[in-house]
């Protein structure tokens, strides 16, 4: 009785070993790309930073020279105020759209899986692509102007060529925004709703009394991704104004001008240190947003 | 020029890939030696058109021909080439051969990443004085050493729409003042459009910079001349075609570049290099317009564009480097190249095509668009003061001392 019980306790503890040994093992992979191409260029880029890079590595040690360069460049400061105007006019436009599109997707109307897809499917699309299509659709004589009126080249003027990535991207992102509003809204209890159905409460006031703000960890989550989303804003910059920043530096974002450091000017050291005061903004940032939604579970 | 054609690169290029991908080149399997060069030589380039691809190619197959030890396996980068070479070389598995533009060039003279070619030169029969020597300047380092030899080039010319000019009755003009003459008759001819087309950028603008007699840096590249006279009178002139409706910009025009203004009928005179003849043969075939001298102010001026073929400091086999650079810049290898007409040949020995006399004639005058080392951002930000002036934000005087500013920081 007792050798077979210890044999079993024994073969137990071997199974929860060997359960959690598969376990490290799954998660090994993920960790040791994570590690290789996430964290360890993070401080390497961090090292970079004290140098004057080359191709071929160190050539010169500045210390904090790049980060005192950065101070004065009237580019860099340009670019960062172009990515915070961005990002102030994207982010709310992507959460409100987002939101109520889910809202639609989640009521009970008749075609929803179809419009889910519809509404999804700008996100799946390459940036590339899409950004392409609108330089032609938001050309002098396209598609928007012969609706509208004029001969406005919105990308081609810079009083509009922010504003043409805003609309963009809050279309093309919004999919993506859907998908994490319908989670959120799908975990709502149905009691709560009956519960007001039974009050009498209308369709704005249940959107307003419990929806809303049953979704704040929703918010938050929502708002993080949007946020640390749009601070990175560069390919459909890049490309509606072929690389330059143009027209009079109404496109020159910061990872866009991070890119012309290091590829034109080949001066990785200080195209690292203007990565890493990208990091320290974002990541002030979401420490902000942490605040301002208290102790809200994370999504 | 690749800016703005930047996008239909990339798709063409994607589909080059996947023809490549299929066509796995044939190896050479002949033992006779020429040369103590062999084994295998990578190329690496950009792929601008199937038609091109298609010709580099012969060329290769010519080459491998000749030297049949050596076998070229060519890569072209769709894509950010110069992202994609940077790469390559900070990982020290650089292509053995590569295109060089001369824009760039000083940049990767500099990073020592290009191999300098004088002792292959003097042990070869390759002449240095069979190429345009502004064009092959491009390519020397400051320590006077040649860094890589100009595959092919082009100035600028002035292409005009026949059917528009004939309509208002003009002929091609060759001067400031008779453009502007010829543009007013036409400002009424050309619907939907304007009678010019002028990019918003330097890479045009400077031409006629230098047809004032201004210039961009001193002669020994130590100090910015922006901020003169001759060159303030030549942007204002530049800039009041455009406002006063003589010209438009290429996105005023709803077109990619000024090339597409000529093939869609958007401008009756664009300023653009040999790149636009094969392009309004394949998109626009039905456009009749002709290639003229290009216009001239106080005196002649004009941009040279180059690239070269260069060797890589951490190319794996040199030698057969250097046979297959030699070959490719040789006679027989750029007559094949240039045959077709949809490159300029640089060598002085090889005929361009039959019709593209008033591009080569354009050769003593024009000068490499090439500057110092990280003037490419420095080009950025002078184009992007451009287009303030254009909107009208900002003078012409304001935009210079902005630009001397920025370029004598680059110079320090």
């Amino acid at each position: 009785m007792a050798t077979m019980a210890r044999r079993g306790r024994g073969s137990t503890g071997n199974a929860r070993l060997r359960e959690a040994l598969v376990g490290y093992g799954f998660v090994l992979i993920p960790m040791a790309v994570f590690l290789t191409f996430f964290i360890y260029p993070f401080f390497y880029a961090l090292y970079i930073s004290r140098f004057d890079w080359g191709v071929f590595g160190k050539i010169e040690t500045l210390g904090l020279e790049n980060y005192r360069t950065l101070l004065d460049d009237e580019l860099f400061w340009r670019g960062l105020k172009n990515t915070l105007l961005y990002t102030a006019a994207v982010v709310p436009i992507q959460m409100a759209l987002g939101l109520s599109v889910a809202v639609i997707v989640n009521a009970g109307i008749r075609g929803r899986t179809f419009f889910r897809s519809a509404f999804y499917f700008p996100s799946l699309a390459s940036s590339a692509a899409i950004t392409a299509i609108a330089l032609y659709i938001l050309s002098a004589d396209g598609l928007l102007n012969s609706i509208v009126g004029g001969q406005r080249p919105w990308f081609g003027d810079s009083d509009t060529a922010l504003w043409s990535l805003v609309g963009l991207n809050a279309w093309t992102t919004s999919g993506t925004m859907m998908l994490f509003y319908l989670a959120a809204l799908q975990a709502i209890p149905t009691d709560v709703y009956e519960a007001a159905a039974i009050d009498g409460a209308g369709f704005w006031r249940t959107f307003w009394k419990i929806t809303f703000p049953l979704l704040k960890p929703a918010h938050f989550f929502v708002s993080v991704v949007s946020i640390i989303g749009a601070m990175k804003l560069f390919d459909q910059a890049y490309i509606a104004s072929g690389g330059s920043g143009g027209p009079n530096y109404s496109t020159l974002t910061v990872v866009l001008y991070l890119y012309q450091t290091a590829i034109k000017d080949v001066n990785f050291g200080y195209a690292a240190a203007i990565g890493t005061a990208l990091f320290v903004l974002i990541f002030t940032l979401t420490l902000i947003q942490r605040l301002l939604f208290g102790k809200a579970e994370v999504a | 020029m690749r800016n703005r054609l930047l996008l239909p690169a990339l798709l063409l290029g994607l589909v080059l890939v996947a023809g490549f991908a299929a066509s796995t080149s044939q190896g050479v399997t002949d033992k006779t030696t020429r040369s103590q060069a062999s084994g295998e030589v990578t190329l690496s380039g950009w792929a601008s058109s199937p038609t091109e691809t298609k010709l580099l190619k012969e060329v290769i197959r010519g080459f491998e021909r000749t030297f049949p030890s050596v076998k070229v396996n060519y890569a072209p980068i769709s894509g950010d080439f110069t992202a994609a070479m940077l790469a390559r070389f900070a990982a020290r598995n650089p292509p053995d051969v590569l295109y060089v533009d001369s824009n760039v060039a000083p940049d990767w003279i500099k990073q020592r990443v290009l191999f300098p070619l004088d002792t292959y030169i003097s042990q070869s029969k390759l002449k240095k004085e069979a190429f345009y020597a502004s064009l092959l300047n491009g390519f020397k380092g400051p320590d006077g050493k040649i860094y890589g030899f100009p595959k092919d080039w082009s100035p600028l010319a002035m292409e005009t729409n026949n059917r528009l000019l004939a309509a208002a009755g003009v002929k091609a003009p060759k001067t400031w003042d008779e453009l502007r003459a010829a543009a007013r008759k036409l400002q009424s001819k050309v619907p939907g459009g304007r009678p010019i087309c002028l990019s918003p950028s330097w890479d045009r603008m400077l031409a006629f910079v230098y047809q004032n007699g201004g210039t961009f840096l001193n002669a020994t590249k130590t100090k910015s001349t922006v901020n003169t006279p001759a060159v303030q009178r030549a942007a204002e002139w530049y800039v009041t075609l455009i406002n006063q409706g003589l010209a438009g910009t290429p996105a005023q025009l709803g077109v990619g570049w000024c090339g597409e203004a000529l093939g869609k009928e958007k401008a009756a005179i664009v300023f653009e290099g040999n790149w636009v003849v094969p392009f309004m043969a394949e998109s626009f075939p039905n456009i009749r317009f002709t290639v003229n001298k290009m216009i001239r102010g106080k005196q002649e001026g004009n941009l040279a564009f180059t690239v070269s073929y260069s060797m890589a400091r951490d190319a794996k086999n040199k030698d057969a480097a250097w046979q297959l650079i030699r070959y490719l810049v040789g006679q027989p290898g750029m007559k094949t190249w240039t045959s077709k007409g949809l490159a300029l040949p640089s060598r002085r020995d090889v005929r361009a095509p039959a019709g593209r006399q008033n591009f080569i004639a354009a050769a003593p005058a024009a000068r490499p668009w090439q500057f110092a080392p990280t003037f490419s951002k420095v080009i950025d930000t002078a184009n992007n003061e451009l287009s303030a002036v254009i909107e009208r934000k900002q003078s012409v005087k304001a935009m210079l001392v902005k630009v001397e500013k920025v370029s004598n920081d680059a110079l320090k």
